[in-house]
């Protein structure tokens, strides 16, 4: 496939909050190639979290347009962007957010249960997920019975289980200690000499630094683009011309 | 065509394995809170309970109604002064109506032509007594050997009246089974008939027994004694007003009906215009007034069920909001991985029927147990159908249907960002 896997022009994304507009996205354009790693940086309010939820297809832009994997995500209806997130995008959240009451197992074959496979094909794609971030003695243990980069783990196995195009993690190291944070981190890395396409959502000028690339937004707008660890070095203050 | 057909087999897969997920979901929603889904479905329980015994104890008694209704004789018309099942003012008019006798009872003999037996009963209640035994306030029935057609009885030892012991007025006498043994305690069958017992102190051979009938509406049919016609006229009184039994084949009950009318108007001078001053009976009547009671209890139960369903049903509405807004941010995750609006919606339908249809099962086992407990405890009959298990799953399912619709419908509401930010 030719072409860009992300590229967004012109977005917007206004709240109303009480009588007032707040723009949380204010005219932001970018474009992100197959096989890339980049970071989205910013301070809180900055706009990134409206970002994820745009390009992670859970919430949809006021204007401009976003295009994932050669779909005009703006144009979809609710079931068509429910399949698009199935498919080609995967989530690793900042609290992991694993099912409590299932297995590790369960857990990974989530996505692949709304992607419509059978059982047999199910179990044995998780399976390799789980083997694939190193639990493979843990999958049948339930999160509760796992460790916090344990969890993250069986987060990221889901994530990559239905083989997206896209790997869209929010803060992956914002609840662990510094040392698990930096095997979630080390894991990314070798994800993406394998080819992965991640987009990594931080606040921490530290991660970005690691990324090859990074954008970094502030009020809503993109104010530095390039190698990680310029971005991250540049601060918030300082504007990058794109 | 290769690809439509394809798609339609993937889909079909997704729906099936959406569904399985979401009773493995359900079930373990529920294993994770038993206590309150056991206090969720507590009113479906009952109120399933409640119906299922209710019902089945409807069922025995319909069943025992029905076996007992035979002994009246299927074909058969009553006519009599009396209307059964009357109010009190007509009892008082119809009490002062001229007495039915002979004269009645010869003239539909001759006329009634869709007849095929007709049988005097002369009725009074009387002691009967043998040596030092005593059966009190036994009906003693003056009839005829067509009685064994009208009344549908059974002959278990000796024989019935016959046109000869009504011809010579004999003092025969056939015994109703518990008179039997209230009478001839300890005696084999045939070394009763021969024996001699008195009605109102006067002497009667015992000439046959009549085989067991049970009970009907509540009436003893077995304390009952036949002596012939001519003699209980003779010996007992021939003041009373008789009923006329009359029999037909299937299908004439209604021309036999109109015949009756016609030849007791007539024998009894009635004038044209005039109301009837006899009453002629039948089944049907029992029938209909059976069906009425049952039916007021039929009508009671089902209320008393519906009502406790709907409380159950609110129960579980309320539960599952609760569910819902507990599991806010899972429904996130699933959205986000992928879950349409309505696989969740679907998730939790099927959550709340299982919780239903669980309490619907307790509910027929506990009814169940009730109507046997019923049967066993007192005389009544408890019979179960598969039709009223049936609705017993069925209401209850339907119930979680209905009432988790909403909370389901919420549930697939939520904006996936706000139920992942969800705290």
């Amino acid at each position: 496939m030719s072409g860009p896997l992300i590229a967004v022009e012109g977005l917007h994304r206004h709240y109303r909050v009480g009588g007032e507009i707040v723009r949380a996205l204010d005219g932001v354009s970018f474009a992100i190639a197959r096989g890339e790693w980049v970071a989205i940086v910013g301070q809180s309010g900055s706009g990134k979290s409206t970002l994820m939820n745009v390009i992670g297809c859970l919430d949809t832009p006021t204007s401009g347009s976003y295009r994932l994997a050669g779909a005009d995500v703006e144009k979809l209806a609710d079931d068509a962007l429910a399949d698009l997130r199935n498919r080609e995008i995967g989530f690793v959240f900042q609290t992991f957010q694993l099912l409590p009451r299932a297995s590790a197992l369960a857990n990974v074959e989530l996505p692949l249960v709304y992607r419509g496979l059978p059982r047999r094909e199910r179990r044995a794609r998780a399976e390799a997920a789980l083997r694939a971030v190193g639990l493979e003695n843990r999958m049948h243990h339930r999160p509760n019975e796992l460790s916090g980069g344990q969890r993250q783990r069986v987060a990221i196995a889901r994530a990559l289980v239905g083989d997206p195009s896209l790997l869209l993690a929010d803060e992956p190291t914002g609840n662990l200690d510094s040392a698990t944070g930096e095997e979630i981190v080390r894991l990314f890395a070798e994800l993406h000499t394998r080819g992965h396409t991640i987009l990594l959502v931080t606040h921490e000028p530290r991660l970005a630094a690691r990324c090859p690339r990074a954008i970094r937004l502030s009020d809503g707008r993109v104010v530095g683009d390039g190698p990680g660890a310029e971005v991250a070095a540049a601060g918030p203050a300082r504007v990058v011309p794109a | 065509m290769r690809r439509g057909w394809r798609a339609l087999r993937r889909g079909a897969v997704r729906a099936g394995a959406e569904t399985s997920e979401a009773v493995r979901i359900a079930v373990q929603a529920l294993a994770g809170a038993r206590l309150r889904s056991f206090l969720t479905t507590l009113g479906i329980v009952i109120g399933v309970m409640t119906v299922i015994a209710i019902v089945a104890i409807i069922q025995g008694l319909n069943r025992s109604f029905e076996a007992q209704i035979g002994n009246l004789g299927a074909h058969t018309l009553y006519v009599s002064k009396f209307k059964w099942f009357n109010t009190s003012d007509e009892w008082w008019e119809m009490r002062n109506r001229r007495n039915l006798g002979r004269p009645e009872l010869q003239a539909v003999e001759r006329e009634a032509a869709s007849a095929v037996a007709v049988a005097p009963m002369a009725q009074l209640r009387g002691t009967i007594v043998r040596a030092d035994k005593e059966a009190p306030f036994i009906l003693v029935i003056g009839t005829t050997a067509r009685y064994l057609d009208t009344n549908g009885v059974q002959i278990a030892h000796g024989r019935f009246l016959s046109d000869v012991d009504e011809g010579l007025s004999r003092s025969s006498i056939v015994l109703g089974a518990d008179v039997t043994d209230r009478l001839f305690p300890g005696f084999r069958p045939e070394e009763i008939v021969g024996r001699k017992v008195t009605v109102e102190e006067r002497p009667f051979t015992v000439v046959g027994l009549v085989a067991r009938r049970g009970r009907m509406l509540g009436l003893n049919m077995d304390t009952n004694v036949m002596v012939p016609y001519s003699t209980f006229l003779r010996d007992l009184g021939s003041k009373r007003s008789i009923t006329i039994a009359v029999a037909t084949e299937p299908g004439k009950l209604e021309a036999l009906e109109d015949e009756l009318v016609g030849i007791l108007r007539r024998v009894r001078h009635v004038p044209p215009g005039k109301k009837d001053d006899f009453a002629v009976n039948k089944q049907d009547q029992m029938i209909r007034m059976y069906e009425q009671l049952t039916g007021a209890l039929y009508g009671v139960a089902i209320g008393v069920g519906l009502i406790t369903l709907v409380v159950g049903g609110i129960g579980i509405m309320n539960i599952m909001l609760v569910s819902v807004t507990e599991r806010t941010r899972e429904i996130g995750v699933r959205r986000a991985l992928g879950a349409r609006r309505r696989t969740i919606l679907l998730q939790f339908l099927v959550e709340s029927s299982v919780v239903a249809a669980l309490g619907g099962a307790a509910g027929t086992a506990l009814g169940l147990g009730v109507a046997q407990l019923v049967a066993a405890l007192t005389p009544l009959a408890a019979a179960v159908t598969p039709s009223a298990v049936g609705l017993g799953l069925g209401f209850s399912a339907a119930v979680g249907l209905i009432f988790g619709s909403w909370p389901a419908w919420r549930a697939a509401r939520l904006d996936p960002v706000e139920a992942l930010r969800y705290e």
